[in-house]
């Protein structure tokens, strides 16, 4: 097999075809404060401005070789440009992630929203269609690029109370099904903007959705159904990415419609592949904080080995990458996965 | 003088209430017991109290997720708000008092309400910060009630890492304050490498650790209550 770049072994990947080995990359933030120091750049700053966002979100292919990239780092985007007030911690040199400050819903009484019509031009979702074409233009010949989403329960947590939302769509669910609806147009909106910026896969990320909070019956009752309308949205390889508990939902994940799942650490990945079977993607699962931040090289490397000899279809974390990634310890996981041959 | 059945009686009813999420019925008996001439001790550890443990157990078994624990959460405090009232203050020995909050970064709160519900039963006086907080104002908080124990929650290992800069910053200030930490992405492990002193590893652990403590109160109220016998 002729050597492929890491653009090409990722895609053939999402096409189902041979690849050499699990390519090592991620459908979420993986920015590092290497990358922001190489760039002299402050990560508050990073999340405002389409050049920095581009730059920083490059910097992890350019300095490790991580065989994608992907902006943005923050979970705010949709629920912005629907109206929320979001906190970017402009005062603050730690790395803090915007989160939002200003809910459109503080209580049951205030669910019926309407969805503003021209959600693609509000809020951040121009810059992050600019942000798009930089990465594109910078790297896109030899990586792939990359957006998330958030999927419509978890963007349900960011507009209203996570509290009302969780006990709603136990005790009311029909209420909640038909905010998800509008959300799940949101979604669709907006990640069909990214396609057309150019990205070449889409994550959508709907954590909130995970075994640990919500039961099985609950995911695939009430939410499944609109992840499946989104997914048929799609045009570019997707990814549906759950943290969390999610041995049991598997099978619905890959119901989805979605190409590929991603997993974090506490799914059994092994047991995974034997229910979705060898041709399933399968993405994950190694601790982006405990074993990639705070582990030795030898955890990390026997971590990564553990995850391919379970079986991922890719190298991918179980979250966002925490920033303060030592050096030495990316270059260990990339190394670990270069040589590895099945 | 109520009866022994009739005692046994409305702890069931409220044991009952608060696992099948019912607020009405929790808020009923609780007024029945305090009419009757029930302990509001007896009605809270035994009934509200007894009802939250089987929750937890079902939580951890998987039969409840978070919903339902948040709607057996609101029944308990049915209950709770009729009969606090009503409390004769028990000399434990313990101050009881805890600073709470989500640290700065993170807006979930959800496990940090269900920990601090805990401490509520106990009768802790909780001085909740709420989400999203500023690093310096446990610190702060923590030296303006001399507070026993601080509680830090993060939700993401993105906001995991501001409770280090809480904990140096305490022991710095008051080295004797108990520190616990609780959160999805943290570990035994984060919790040495940061230096506290417990940790609660999801809403699961924090509910046990939590109930374990009210147990162990229980269990030295019992002893009190043995010795006054005696």
């Amino acid at each position: 097999m002729t050597t492929l770049n890491s653009r090409e072994r990722v895609l053939k990947l999402f096409a189902g075809e041979e690849v050499d080995r699990p390519p090592c990359f991620s459908g979420m933030g993986n920015v590092t404060t290497e990358g922001l120091k190489s760039l002299n750049q402050k990560f508050a700053a990073t999340h405002l401005d389409a050049r920095m966002m581009a730059a920083a979100a490059v910097s992890t292919y350019k300095l490790f070789g991580f065989e994608g990239a992907v902006a943005p780092f923050d979970l705010c985007i949709e629920a912005e440009a629907m109206g929320c007030e979001i906190n970017v911690y402009a005062h603050s040199e730690d790395l803090l992630y915007p989160t939002i400050k200003k809910k459109l819903i503080h209580n049951e009484a205030e669910m019926e929203i309407a969805i503003p019509s021209d959600i693609t031009t509000r809020g951040r979702v121009p810059l992050m269609v600019e942000t798009i074409k930089l990465m594109k233009k910078d790297i896109g010949a030899e990586a792939v690029v990359g957006s998330y989403v958030l999927g419509p329960f978890t963007l349900a947590g960011q507009v209203m109370e996570l509290n009302d939302l969780l006990k709603l769509s136990f005790k009311k669910p029909d209420k909640i099904g038909k905010l998800l609806d509008q959300l799940t147009d949101v979604i669709i909106q907006v990640a069909g903007q990214y396609e057309k910026a150019g990205v070449d896969f889409i994550t959508v990320r709907e954590m909130g959705a995970t075994s640990d909070v919500l039961s099985p019956r609950v995911f695939k009752g009430l939410i499944l159904p609109y992840l499946q309308k989104i997914f048929a949205k799609i045009k570019v390889p997707s990814v549906i990415h759950i943290c969390g508990k999610t041995n049991d939902i598997v099978p619905a994940m890959a119901d989805s419609g979605a190409k590929a799942i991603s997993v974090d650490q506490k799914n059994d990945v092994a047991e995974t592949r034997k229910k979705l079977g060898p041709k399933a993607l399968v993405f994950g699962n190694y601790d982006p904080y405990n074993v990639l931040v705070a582990g030795t090289p030898d955890l990390v490397r026997q971590t990564i080995r553990k995850c391919m000899d379970d079986g991922v279809s890719a190298v991918w974390p179980g979250c966002d990458i925490w920033p303060t990634v030592p050096a030495e310890n990316f270059k260990t996981m990339m190394d670990e996965v270069r040589k590895y041959r099945r | 003088m109520v009866t022994e059945e009739k005692k046994k009686e409305l702890l069931e009813k409220l044991r009952t209430a608060v696992i099948s999420y019912d607020e009405d019925t929790s808020k009923e008996a609780a007024q029945e017991a305090l009419d009757v001439g029930m302990e509001a001790n007896d009605a809270i550890f035994n009934g509200l109290v007894s009802g939250m443990v089987e929750v937890g157990r079902m939580f951890e078994a998987q039969e409840y997720f978070v919903p339902e624990l948040l709607m057996c959460a609101d029944a308990l405090y049915a209950g709770l708000d009729i009969l606090k009232p009503h409390v004769k203050q028990l000399d434990l020995g313990v101050k009881g008092s805890v600073v709470i909050g989500t640290v700065e970064g993170d807006v979930h709160d959800i496990g940090k309400n269900i920990v601090k519900m805990m401490f509520d039963v106990a009768g802790f006086t909780v001085y909740d910060l709420g989400r999203d907080v500023p690093l310096d104002k446990f610190v702060a908080e923590q030296l303006r009630t001399d507070s026993d124990l601080v509680c830090l929650s993060a939700m993401m290992t993105t906001t995991m890492t501001g409770m280090k800069k809480v904990i140096d910053d305490l022991r710095a200030k008051n080295p004797n304050v108990k520190i616990m930490i609780g959160g999805a992405p943290v570990s035994q492990d984060v919790a040495d490498k940061y230096g506290a002193d417990g940790y609660a590893k999801d809403a699961t652990n924090a509910l046990k650790d939590a109930i374990n403590m009210i147990a162990s109160l229980k269990k030295m109220k019992d002893e009190v209550e043995a010795k006054k016998a005696k």
